[in-house]
């Protein structure tokens, strides 16, 4: 059985998860620097998350459709997000698997992965807020 | 044991003159008009001769592109793509080295998808087959007959595109040793010590090796530590050839599989910023990374060194993993004097490195996928140290 029930649920999760990103500074330093859009494609639910730093000032972060073009994409089961943010995905192993599906310029959605690894301890108190009953 | 998948789904034919039989490999894979992406200084040698009369045995000349260059690019896979729709191409041969095996790649992708070859870049995206593609490698170190992946230049951009899927993979991998006995004794070293730089970093990658990535790991450094120095010093003799050869396959498919590592992100990251030899600079780089892993990595180490250099060493019995660990190490770098190749960055032909270059070497480095799978957690200063000591 998935995680997430639903698609507003899996949105309403991701985006208080990244609103959290956004408040933490060195976080979002990083990420702003980067100036990438990435967009994230869920399935199982289905769901679409685009973060938008492309301004360098303001992450922006939107759920569902989203007219700007990414910069990288990356496609996966909303499943396999929600064990990525409890530190529980080997990334290597996935990407070699086929689990997550990475398009674009790969290099530069890697270089922001240890950027994001204060944000795992963040996501069980996100998960907690919005009552998902899953043992993390 | 830990879970694993293990995918291999090129066909592999080794033998003397193997190629004479491509034109029916390719009628088995529904093919019969291929396009055939050549090294030139091959094609001009006339070694290539035997092959393209077999290739006129389906009926028509084959249509052939000789102008990949060292370092490929968006504009000579373009070039390529627009020769075999004219000649209406149905497949690809590709004989070379890792420049023309990964040219013949992006151009499968261009001939079976079309659109905008950016819309593929990246991992695991492309979705279906693409055209058949046999490759001959003509340099025993690359592994791109049999990887997943290929890279090319967006010269106008200036950066490298990195595309990665199981799709990618050649159908075939047609090795013939006689192809290679012509290889100067230089390049026969510095594409070798690439194939032992992906054995030894397939066989530490962090959390993705195998049994079977294992086996292939430890038979194919064994096979290049006994015989790569025979073929540096005897081009012509066919058994060491033919060992190198086969090595460098098994460690491509065993990097494939498992990933590499920190070697070869640094040596990525040195050779787009000054334009460096791949396999030469994996040879200054890789006991400097091993040195960086020794920690995380030594009980590996040690067996690689158990089963690939026991023959080496009379006392190795009953000695410590980190005597054995070293032992590997020193080999490598014995190897590196037998050689005649550089032992340093400098010696490589970099210029100084100011704390800019440092600091722009050390980002790629930290941003390349290879560094994903690396057995120790770097950070930049890590990087910085270690190209400052390579240096």
């Amino acid at each position: 059985m998935a995680v997430f029930s639903s698609t507003e649920e899996l949105h309403r999760i991701m985006e208080d998860l990244w609103n959290a990103i956004k408040s933490d500074e060195q976080m979002a330093g990083q990420l702003l620097a980067s100036r990438l859009i990435v967009q994230f494609h869920y399935r199982e639910p289905e769901g679409r998350l685009t973060i938008d730093c492309s301004d360098g000032v303001e992450m922006k972060i939107h759920s569902g459709e989203c007219e700007k073009k990414p910069i990288v994409e990356m496609f996966m089961k909303s499943d396999v997000a929600h064990e990525f943010w409890l530190g529980k995905v080997n990334v290597p192993m996935a990407l070699l698997q086929g689990k997550i599906v990475s398009k674009g310029p790969v290099s530069k959605a890697l270089a922001l992965l240890p950027a994001l690894k204060p944000a795992y301890p963040m996501y069980p108190t996100v998960i907690k807020n919005n009552g998902l009953k899953v043992s993390v | 044991m830990n879970p694993f998948i293990f995918q291999s789904p090129t066909k592999v034919l080794f033998g003397e003159y193997t190629t004479t039989g491509c034109a029916d490999l390719l009628l088995e894979l529904g093919a019969k008009r291929p396009l055939l992406v050549a090294d030139g200084f091959l094609l001009e040698s006339g070694m290539l001769d035997p092959m393209i009369d077999n290739l006129r045995g389906l009926g028509e000349e084959p249509c052939i592109f000789a102008e990949v260059p060292s370092d490929s690019d968006v504009a000579c896979v373009d070039k390529a793509a627009q020769l075999a729709r004219e000649h209406g191409c149905d497949s690809i041969v590709a004989v070379g080295g890792g420049s023309v095996i990964d040219t013949a790649k992006v151009v499968a992708i261009c001939l079976t998808l079309g659109g905008d070859l950016l819309d593929y870049q990246g991992l695991n995206c492309i979705e279906r087959k693409l055209v058949p593609l046999v490759v001959v490698p003509t340099t025993a170190g690359t592994g791109s007959e049999v990887s997943f992946v290929a890279m090319i230049k967006d010269k106008k951009e200036g950066k490298k595109l990195l595309f990665g899927s199981p799709y990618l993979a050649p159908d075939v991998a047609m090795l013939d040793p006689t192809l290679i006995l012509s290889l100067p004794p230089r390049l026969t070293a510095a594409t070798g010590m690439d194939a032992i730089t992906h054995g030894i970093e397939a066989f530490v990658a962090s959390g993705t090796f195998s049994v079977a990535t294992d086996a292939l790991c430890l038979e194919s450094l064994r096979l290049m530590f006994r015989h790569l120095p025979e073929a540096f010093s005897r081009g012509d003799d066919m058994e060491a050839r033919s060992a190198t050869l086969v090595a460098s396959t098994m460690a491509g498919i065993a990097f494939t599989n498992s990933g590499v590592g920190i070697v070869h992100a640094l040596a990525h990251s040195v050779g787009a910023k000054f334009g460096t030899h791949h396999g030469m600079t994996n040879a200054v780089l890789l006991p400097f990374g091993m040195e960086f892993n020794m920690e995380q990595a030594e009980q590996r180490f040690a067996r690689i060194a158990d089963y690939a250099l026991a023959s080496d060493c009379l006392e190795f019995s009953g000695k410590s993993d980190s005597y054995k660990a070293a032992f590997l190490l020193d080999r490598i770098r014995n190897l590196l004097v037998e050689f005649s190749l550089p032992k340093s960055l400098k010696e490589l032909g970099l210029p100084e490195l100011d704390d800019d270059v440092l600091n722009e070497l050390s980002c790629m480095a930290a941003s390349d996928p290879a560094i994903m799978f690396n057995p120790r957690e770097t950070t930049d200063e890590d990087l910085i140290e270690i190209i400052k000591r390579a240096y």
